[in-house]
This record gives structure tokens, sequence and C-alpha cells, in this order.
């Protein structure tokens, strides 16, 4: 270095002392970053954030900022005015009379905020604030109102152009600016609506009670901004356009040990967080120890309340996971904040961490505790986006394994491939069992036809009741036997079969687990379904043998059907009125009777009797109530829409109103035994039940007063006495005594069984494969559904009522289905 | 409209990408929800003690 010197003449010459107004013009980086939009901008806040101050120590209440047509700014407040007597340590240094006014606007590092009563908080940059917006300026005119006068100076390029002079009187204090910002040091001096009224609004949020007017003289536009509730109302503005999760903002607000807090957050159904920070008005967009504080203290606070509420089961939620769809503001102000990091937005005050992280986690705590419906709501979506983690890894994982099984040829071990490549005549069936299976392995065809077992797993989730999943192996073992993938990256040209047929055992249980498959494709391989290649196999529920033949029947009802055709043959039934029926009456007779079964067993499955019902048949038409209708303390039946629609115009006009309806299945369910009256709030309300299955049963009614029966035909009669029965029915050489009509069906179809043997499969297994192969399997024979998307929805739809997350309602829906096998069905 | 399996969001099942799903990472969510075993639906087969003891 001396070398380097030592070539060149270095003298006093060489240096110089620049003076504050040359090394602002010089080294304007240094104080306000760069001349871009943004120094420029920065200069407006420098002059704004002192009004802040004044409103904030409580001298202002009311800042104005305007835009002025020559594109100058200027900035008032209703504050104490900057005072503008003569200040005696800079008169002295500068051996001449010199104002506080002048002192403020001319020398750096002379102002309020360095004594430490003046200002507790300050946002102005470290006291260089107006100072260098005035030596920045091409000119700059500050007028002070102090003292019952008005006081006014110029400056030209940071110089006065003149003392400080007296204007005139006024009964008003506050100090106004007005600057033009030089263009020898912007190369752009047009100021941008847009981001002087956003930090604008965004000051008056944080300084609520603070209100803030500004204007464009230009276009003659003009806003306000005032809040009250400060950075409550910030997060309110933030989450304008997002749905919040809970209703309230919560707002944490506070000082301890010189370091106060104003805090604001709400959780939305977004992913991302939108966390805003400050300390002392300015933005701390690289966070720092406030944020830190404040984070850690959040996951703590949410993690402690989700595990003792029992919200959590094995997954504990991250930070990321706690803070997806939070929306926060976070203002502190700190009387000597440290700012770090590359743009010197980042509060490395240490103390400041640990202040707010017990402020927040004591609060929080307790809001918890206070808010369990909040909480739920809050504490929910975390577990949510920490599974939403976890499930990307073990998609991805699953994929990766999928490339590897591709090239390495690795099928599911369980599956039976069919030996023919040609996916268009493929089907691959995914069988309820391992010993369905295997007899489905024996009766296949198998250059065309692949098996995979399917076995339901049992685990139990509940205390005292065993479910049933889809094992982790099996759904992969589904997924990479099809072969198409799923999700993103399905791809339903590379699936290795062109049916997919899920055959299940004719029970609930099978019922179910179709259910999960039929599920499982709708949600994970939709393109499957929709482009019909699900199937659902149709095996037979009875095999029926006889003399000369062994066939099989599908359905309970066509079972039924059969054996009372066969069981009417010579029988002839005498209604012990002196008629004989017999032949195609008969027939006629017992297909009524078919009919009406299943309506009423279904009327008697909701506990009412027929003979009760029909006690209530219209006298004019004799037809049986429709509607069972609560309201208040009424309980009514009606046989028609209009007499119903009646009843509720009445109500209506007693009430002044709509009636409040209430849900027929949830009074039921609750086993309500007031189902008029709302539960909790005892308000009257309007419950209808449709009995669906009357109509039928009016319907049936009919046709049998046509043949010259009566409803009470249908019902046993009081013993009398009598030694005969009521009614006898005749085949050949047996007389048969019934009681009442209902026993016709059975007595005939008893008859019909006579030469038969009929086995009820129980379940896939109990088929061997030569059955399997004959009734389901071979394409000449077998029948298949294909499953269309209202079906898979529908699967769906059921699904979540089966797996819901409330065990209650799943559970009568399971008791009330669970003796109707035909609604469970897809 | 029919709701997201997940977060019960509407989803239009005409316009959606990731149908039946909001999202795919609602999709994601379900498929980790099957291969975490914890979609189940009641096992029927036995008649189980919840029915037996009564409320």
């Amino acid at each position: 270095m001396a070398d380097e010197m030592s070539n060149s003449e270095y003298t006093s010459a060489d240096l110089k002392h620049l003076s504050d107004r040359e090394h602002v013009r010089e080294r304007f980086g240094m104080y306000i970053g760069d001349n871009t939009s943004r120094g420029l901008h920065h200069l407006v806040y420098e002059v704004v954030d002192n009004s802040i101050d004044e409103c904030m120590a409580n001298y202002a209440k009311h800042v104005g900022v305007t835009v002025n047509v020559d594109g100058s700014v200027t900035v008032e407040d209703d504050g104490r005015g900057i005072p503008v007597d003569r200040h005696p340590q800079l008169s002295e240094e500068m051996e001449r009379d010199v104002s506080t006014l002048e002192g403020v606007m001319t020398v750096l590092k002379f102002g309020g905020k360095f004594e430490k009563g003046a200002y507790q908080t300050s946002g102005g940059l470290h006291g260089v604030g107006v100072t260098v917006v005035n030596f920045l300026s091409e000119w700059c005119e500050v007028e002070v109102s102090r003292e019952g006068h008005v006081w006014q100076q110029e400056y030209q390029r940071g110089e006065p152009t003149g003392p400080v002079r007296k204007m005139g009187t006024t009964a008003r204090t506050g100090t106004k600016t007005t600057f033009k910002p030089d263009p020898q040091i912007f190369p752009q001096t047009k100021f941008s609506w847009d981001i002087l009224s956003r930090r604008l609004r965004e000051l008056a949020f944080l300084n609520s009670g603070v209100r803030i007017t500004f204007a464009d003289a230009a276009t003659g536009s003009s806003e306000e901004y005032f809040y009250e509730r400060g950075v409550e109302e910030f997060v309110e503005h933030l989450n304008k356009a997002s749905d919040p999760i809970h209703s309230d903002v919560i707002t944490i607000k506070g000082a301890g040990d010189g370091v106060t807090w104003d805090i604001a957050l709400q959780y939305t159904g977004e992913y991302t967080e939108s966390l805003h920070s400050y300390v002392n008005n300015i933005s701390t967009t690289e966070g720092g120890t406030h944020v830190s504080g404040f984070r850690s203290a959040l996951t703590r606070a949410l993690n402690a309340y989700g595990k003792k509420s029992g919200i959590y089961k094995d997954l504990v939620p991250t930070g990321d996971d706690i803070r997806e769809g939070l929306t926060a503001v976070i203002s502190v102000r700190v009387p000597h904040p440290q700012f770090e990091g590359q743009t010197k937005t980042k509060l490395g005050n240490g103390e400041v961490e640990g202040i707010i992280n017990s402020a927040v986690g004591d609060f929080l705590s307790k809001y918890l505790e206070e808010h369990p419906k909040s909480a739920r709501a809050i504490i929910q979506k975390g577990v949510l986006a920490a599974e939403a983690r976890e499930a990307a890894k073990k998609a991805k994982a699953l994929l990766r394994e999928r490339k590897g099984a591709l090239s390495g040829g690795g099928l599911p071990g369980k599956l039976r491939d069919c030996t023919s490549r040609d996916v268009e005549k493929c089907e691959l069936y995914l069988v309820e069992g391992d010993s369905a299976g295997g007899s489905a392995e024996g009766g296949r065809h198998r250059e065309y036809q692949a098996i995979l077992p399917l076995r339901g797993k049992i685990i139990n989730a509940y205390k005292s009741r065993d479910d049933k999943v889809l094992a982790n192996e099996e759904v992969r073992s589904v997924i990479s036997a099809i072969g198409a993938g799923i999700g993103e990256e399905a791809d339903l040209s590379k699936r290795r079969y062109d049916k997919v047929v899920i055959m299940t055992d004719a029970d609930v249980d099978g019922s179910h687990i179709r259910t999960l498959l039929l599920t499982f494709f709708y949600r994970q391989m939709y393109r499957l379904v929709a482009e019909g290649h699900v199937y659902v196999a149709q095996p037979p529920l009875f095999r029926v043998r006889s003399k000369k033949q062994v066939y099989y029947v599908q359905t309970e009802e066509e079972m039924k059907n059969q054996l009372l055709d066969q069981g009417l043959g010579e029988g002839v039934f005498f209604p012990g009125d002196g008629r004989e029926i017999a032949g195609d009456e008969m027939q006629k007779l017992c297909r009524t009777l078919s009919g009406l079964e299943d309506a009423l067993l279904a009327l008697e499955r909701r506990g009412i009797s027929l003979r009760d019902h029909a006690a209530r048949r219209d006298s004019a038409t004799g037809k049986l109530p429709l509607y069972h209708v609560y309201y208040g303390l009424e309980e009514r039946w009606f046989t028609s829409r209009d007499d119903l629609e009646a009843f509720v115009k009445t109500k209506e006009q007693a009430a002044g109103g709509e009636l409040q309806m209430g849900r027929a299945e949830e009074a039921a369910a609750a086993g309500d035994p007031t189902p008029g009256t709302a539960p909790g709030t005892g308000v009257d309300q309007l419950v209808v039940i449709d009995l669906h299955e009357v109509r039928s049963i009016n319907a049936g009614l009919k046709e049998l007063e046509a043949m010259g029966f009566d409803a009470e035909a249908l019902m046993p009669q009081d013993r009398t006495g009598r030694e005969e029965a009521r009614y006898t029915l005749r085949r050949g050489e047996n007389e048969i005594g019934l009681e009442d009509l209902r026993g016709l069906l059975t007595a005939v179809r008893r008859a019909g069984e006579k030469g038969l043997s009929i086995t009820r499969f129980k379940g896939l297994g109990e088929m061997n494969a030569e059955e399997l192969r004959e009734t389901t399997l071979d394409p000449a024979n077998r029948t298949l559904l294909r499953v269309t998307m209202t079906d898979a929805a529908a699967a769906d739809d059921l699904f979540r009522v089966l797996m819901g997350e409330k065990v209650e309602p799943r559970r009568e829906f399971i008791e009330r289905h669970a003796l109707d096998v035909k609604n469970l069905d897809v | 409209m029919p709701q997201c399996p997940v977060c019960d969001a509407p989803v239009d099942l005409e316009k959606t990408p990731t149908v039946p799903f909001c999202s795919d990472r609602c999709r994601l969510i379900d498929l980790g929800r099957w291969l975490d075993e914890s979609y189940a639906v009641p096992d029927v087969k036995k008649p189980d003690a919840d029915e037996a003891d009564g409320e």
C-alpha cells in the first residue's frame, strides 16, 4: 500500500470535509437506499413518520398528505409544531442565531428523537428524517403554527433562502411541509398514487386512531384512512378475499420491559402464510426476533392444546403446518431497534424474542381454552396441513416404488395375471376373500382374466366396534395391477386391463367392501370410472336344484317370484265367503299381495302397525295417511299434500310467518319424544315424515278391494273360539288354514319349494370354481354391471356416511340400513 | 354442487382438473389416508358389541 501511495502526491488538498448537505446529496444511498421510485417515495414516508410520531405521542390526531399539481408533496399535521425559537447549543456552534426549526431542517442528527423523553419509540430513520428530505428537494417550505403565530422558512436544495419569518396569527398548531424532489437526484420524480396510498393505509392500520387523508390535487381524488381497531382491521382487510375459518380476529395487545406489541391474527382456508411485521411502523420484511418469538409461541400454544384436547392422533403439525392459512400482523415498538439483514429489515434485538414469545404464548393458551370452536377449527387446519405434507411424502415414495416396479416387472404377489397382453380383451377381477380368490382362479378364463384377491383388514379404531379398511398393501396392489397410475401421473393408456370387475359377497359386508373400492376408484382413478372401465360382478345368491337341473338365482326378489310362480300351480283359495279363487284370479291376488309385502314391512319397520294406520284412513277416500306431521306438541296425519298444506297455512297464520322446518331423520335418530320442538331452543318446528311406502299400500289395498278384500283381511283377527281357520288354501290333497291374507303368500311360496333344493350362498367362497365360472366369470353367462359416474358418486356419498367422523349418525345409518341390504347396494 | 371429499369445498366436476377434489393437494391428502388405512367402514359380519350395549 505504501508503494502505491508513494507514486502519487498525497496532500491536504486531496481531502475534503463534506458538509451534511453535500454528503447526503452525494451519498443519498446511505440515507434513502437509492434514487429509484423506492427512494423517491421514501421522502414522503420520512415526513409522514414525523407527523405520526406527533400522533403517537398524543399531540396530533390528523395527518394530511397531498400530491400537488406541480409534483410537490404537502404533509400536514395538527401537532405541536416544530419549535421556532433560538436554539442555544446550535447557535453557539454556528456562531449565529439559529432557530430549532432551521436546525431540524438543515442539520443531520439533530432532533427530538435523540432525547429519550421526547418520543418513546419513533419510526423516523435514525433521526435523519426531514433533513434528508430537505437536502434532496429542489425546494422545500415549512410552515409551523405555534404559540399563536404562523412561522415559515424556505429552502433551496437544502439551504435556507431566508430566515424564519413570522407570517401572522393563528389559533391552531401544527407543521406543514411541502417539498419537491430534486430532479438532479431523482431521474423520475412522479409519485405513484398506489404506492403512497398503500403505505398511508398501512400506517393508519398500525396507528389506530390516527386519521390520514390522502389527496391528489391533479385528479381531485382523495381518500381517508382511519381505523379505530387498528391491526385487527388490518387483518380483516387482508382477509377480505379469503374465507376465514373462525369468525373472530384474535388480537394481542400489551406492553412490558419498554416494548409494546399489537398483534392480530386470523386463519383462512388458504394454504399460504400471510405475515406482516413491523417495528416502530417500519416494515420488517426479513422478520427478526419479534417474528420468531411470535412463531414459536404460536406453535407451542396450538400444539399443547391439540395434544390436550385429543385432536392430535399420531401426527403432530410442524410450525410450517401450523402457519398454513395464517394471516397475522405483528406490530411492535422498541426503543432502540437494531436492524440487520441484507435490506436492514430484520429486527435484531434479542430481548424482544422472549418478551413477545411469553406474551403471545400466555394469551393464546387462554384464548384456546375459552374459544374451543375456533381452537378446533385452527388446529384441524394444522392437522390437515401436516397430513398433506405426510401424504405428499408417501405418494412420492409410492410413485418411486412404482417406477422401480415397472422396470423390474414387480406386479403384486397375490395377482394371478392373465396370459394375454391384449389390453382390450383383458379383465381384472378384484375378488373379496382369499377362498373366493382361489375358486375364481380355478374358474377363470386364464388367457384373458386376471384375479386379485382382496381382503378387508379388520382394525379396532373405536373401542366397541371393529372397522374394516383396505390394507395399505391392497391399495398398492390394486394401483400397480391396473397399471394406469394415479393422480397427476395417471395415464389411462397404460392400463393393463379393459375391464376392472369388482366381485364381492352379496351381503352387507360385501357391499361395504364394494363401496370402499368404488370410492377409491372414483377419487383416485376418476378417468377409469368416467370412461366406463369399472364393473360390478353379479354373483348369484341362490343355487336351486330340481330333479331335472341346477340353476342360479341372483336376487332375493327374483327367488321369491319364482317360488310364487311354482307354488301357484293348482292351488285354490277359499276366502270363507263361499268364493273359490284359482287360476288367473289367484295369480293376480298373489301378485298384489307380493307388491304389498315389502311396503307393509317398511311401514312396520317405522313402528307403525297396519291396524293402527288403517284406523287413520280418510273416511271419504279410504286412503291411508301419507304424511306424519309434528308441529309443537301436535301430531297429525294427512292423506294428501293439499291437506298438509292447508294445515301449514293455518299454522303460518298463527305464527305470523314461515314455519321453522325440523329434519325428520334427525328427530327420529335422536329418539326425540317431541320432534315438534327444536332441540335445545324449544322453538316450535314443523317435521314432516313422508311415508313413501303408503303409496304402494294404498294402491295395493285398492286392488284388493276390487277383488273383494279390505284391509282387515291383511290383519290377524282375535280368536273367538272358532275352530275352523278364517281362510283356507287347498293344493291337491292338502288344505292349509290361514289367519290372514299375508299368510297366503308364505304358504304359496312354501308350496313352490316342493321338489327343489335351494341353497343360499353366504359368500362367494361357498361356490366352487366350476360354479363361479358358470355364473360369474364366463362372459357367455355372467351379468356385469358397468359402473356409471352416478353410481360411483353415490358410492362416495355412502362412504362418507359410513366412515363419517361422527360415530353416532353412522351407527344409526347402519342400523337402519342393515335390515335392508338393497339400500346398501350400488 | 358436489363437495371436495377432503375439505368440503364445492367442486365443479366439469371444470376442475383434479376431480373429484378441489385441488391436487386434497387429492394427495386422500391418497395418504388410503395408504394410511384410515378410511374404514364398519365390519358387520359378526353382530358387534356396540349394538348390544344400547345407547
